[in-house]
């Protein structure tokens, strides 16, 4: 069991990414890196940011991001609906629409890619986490 | 044999057509209108129902299903061989008093069709402290105006409740949509002035995919009928409400009552601004577009124009202006005739109350149409916004600048909607920050007043988020960064629209 999130959790959901033939082939025409920016909640005390360069498939680098970091996309949302998420409760397509999480930068490039997002939701459910709180 | 329409909707598994009583409407034309008569159980059946469909399906099914769903949907009635939309012409006429070229033309073709997946409002929620100026959303401008004051929010409504107005033909088929990209079970009050037409939309949804419409209930009833609009009140996360000042008075009132939130859209004026600019050898251009804006819905649309504000100082003044207007409205009007409920009085009425005046020698000149169908009229008299009385009767005001209709129309900000404008972009943003400040909320070109692209917020709000979320923001859009382009777009798509009409109507001949 890893936390989440942790610097040891998203290391994993990068080896795992890189693991996955069903995200190699869904994500093939993606290019674009993301902070995924995890709000405090009841929770959650503070404000964790994690950086992931997605290219044609693969991840060639996630990390937690400590100071200033800029990139293509910040999807954002509360801990309680990033939980939901990794516990496959949540579309974080449908999470954007219905206005859960926030995006910065072209939401019709990451709605025409939900195969993507749903591979890459698949994969983050696999690891085996410990949440905040619990 | 009378041909009997069901203006109601819900899973027909469910087996209550056997079990209810049904009203018949004989509305003439051999049309019997269909209307259940609800028990308390039919009502608790059928909202257990959408629900239970939401939760096994809607929740389950993946997105781009949803999507594909809705473009076959939308398909559909732009096929003008699709049965359900030769149906619908055949009904829809006698019961809604639009023409039949109205609702052809201007409702299926032009308004359903822009229910399409590159046109939803699919971005979610935005954030307002990152559009204080005019920021570039879709392919138009948005900006935030007011303080956030989050007063309700559920970004998870299992049961939305639509009660639509019966001016504009496909607002039930928007929410329909718009609750599926939500994930919410829908039940729609349809209007008593068109009860037909959402009943036959959800079962195209149902012929695309039963499952999913399972999740839709379709209920005409009376307003006055408290015990199921009570009932259906009481089972809902959030209502949207679009009607006039009573319809305000009642709904606030249940919705205070059962504490469901409540998204009002009532009653709002919309008005036209052209600035000198464009009254050179283009103001019959001009003219053309406004034609289009003034007749669709025989202006009974609440984004239809009231006034036209003409700026003095072009080529072409206000009143000549007027009278090239009237000159396309005869030739609009051809193409896109008036329905069964003309307004004849209204049109009189308004000739007789100018005509005093321009005899007079009042600055009013007249411009009337022989068949009553539609009246343009120059009033120099006061640059005073006055609500028109509707049916194709417009007001031509001349303007010393355009910056002086934000103060003109303050008195009214409340009530304000749509501004349909032919101004330059390099005057359009001062000018839309003034409107905006003053309460319009809606900025869009010339005949375009009556489409609103999905993207765009409506009355200040965007449609989506306010089914999760009420924030005291007020957004204004304008529909385009590019008016020229826009008004060259639309000049194309209205003489498409009218020579196409107009050489059939020559063929009939």
């Amino acid at each position: 069991m890893v936390k989440f999130p942790s610097d040891e959790w998203i290391k994993i959901f990068k080896e795992e990414l890189n693991k996955s033939k069903e995200y190699e082939e869904v994500a093939k025409d993606w290019e674009g890196d993301f902070l995924f920016v995890i709000t405090p909640d009841e929770e959650l005390k503070s404000e964790v940011t994690f950086y992931v360069d997605l290219w044609h498939g693969k991840c060639r680098d996630a990390y937690i991001v400590d100071g200033e970091k800029t990139a293509a996309f910040i999807f954002k949302g509360p801990y309680s609906n990033w939980k939901k998420v990794i516990n496959k409760e949540l579309d974080p397509i449908r999470g954007l629409i219905r206005g859960m999480f926030t995006v910065e930068g072209d939401s019709k490039v990451i709605l025409d890619q939900s195969k993507a997002a749903q591979e890459l939701v698949n994969t983050a459910s696999k690891i085996p986490v410990e949440f905040e709180g619990n | 044999m009378k041909k009997k329409i069901n203006c109601h909707y819900w899973n027909p598994n469910l087996g209550l057509e056997d079990e209810l009583e049904f009203n018949y409407q004989d509305i003439g034309n051999d049309i019997e209108l269909k209307r259940p008569i609800y028990t308390k159980k039919s009502l608790e059946i059928i909202i257990e129902s959408i629900k239970k469909a939401r939760k096994e399906y809607l929740l389950k099914i993946e997105l781009p299903k949803v999507f594909d769903i809705i473009e076959k949907v939308t398909n559909k009635w732009a096929d003008p061989n699709y049965k359900g939309r030769k149906l619908a012409l055949e009904v829809l006429p006698t019961v809604t008093g639009f023409s039949h070229e109205m609702i052809e033309t201007w409702g299926f073709d032009h308004f359903m069709g822009i229910l399409k997946r590159e046109n939803l409002p699919l971005f979610g929620k935005l954030q307002p402290e990152k559009y204080k100026d005019f920021t570039n959303l879709s392919d138009g401008l948005v900006k935030a105006y007011g303080k956030k004051n989050i007063t309700h929010s559920n970004y998870e409504p299992e049961v939305i409740g639509h009660i639509c107005a019966g001016n504009i033909l496909g607002i039930s088929a928007f929410e329909m949509i718009l609750d599926k990209l939500v994930d919410a079970a829908t039940w729609i009050k349809v209007p008593s002035e068109n009860p037909v037409f959402g009943a036959l939309y959800a079962k195209s949804i149902e012929e695309v995919d039963p499952k999913l419409a399972q999740s839709i209930a379709i209920f005409p009833f009376d307003s006055k009928n408290k015990f199921v609009r009570d009932f259906l009140f009481s089972k809902s996360d959030i209502i949207r409400a679009t009607g006039g000042e009573m319809a305000r008075i009642s709904l606030t009132k249940l919705s205070e009552e059962y504490k469901v939130p409540i998204s009002g859209h009532w009653h709002k004026f919309s008005f036209i601004t052209i600035a000198r600019e464009y009254m050179d050898k283009r103001a019959s251009q001009i003219a053309e577009l406004v034609s289009l804006d003034v007749t669709a819905w025989d202006q009974q649309g609440c984004f239809s124009p009231q006034e036209i504000f003409v700026e003095n100082g072009g080529k072409v003044d206000a009143q000549k202006f007027a009278e090239l207007l009237s000159e396309e409205m005869e030739t609009t009007s051809i193409a896109l005739p008036k329905g069964i409920n003309s307004g004849k009085m209204q049109v009189l009425d308004g000739y007789h109350q100018y005509l005093k005046k321009e005899m007079m020698g009042e600055p009013v000149k007249i411009f009337p149409s022989a068949t009553h169908q539609w009246l343009v009229i120059f009033d120099g008299t006061t640059t005073r916004f006055e609500p028109s009385p509707l049916f194709r009767v417009i007001r031509v005001k001349p303007v010393n600048d355009i910056m002086e209709i934000p103060n003109l129309v303050r008195p009214i900000g409340s009530f304000l909607q749509t501004v349909g404008v032919a101004i330059p972009n390099e005057r359009m943003i001062p000018f839309a920050d003034a409107i905006g400040e003053a309460g319009a909320t809606n900025i869009r070109a010339i005949s375009s007043m009556t489409l609103q692209k999905p993207w765009e917020p409506w009355d200040g709000r965007f449609p989506l988020h306010e089914l999760f979320e009420h924030d005291n923001i007020r957004w204004v859009s304008i529909s385009t960064r590019d008016i020229d382009k826009e008004i060259e777009e639309a000049l194309d798509r209205k003489r498409s629209i009218v020579d196409s009409r107009i050489s059939s109507f020559i063929q009939r001949e």
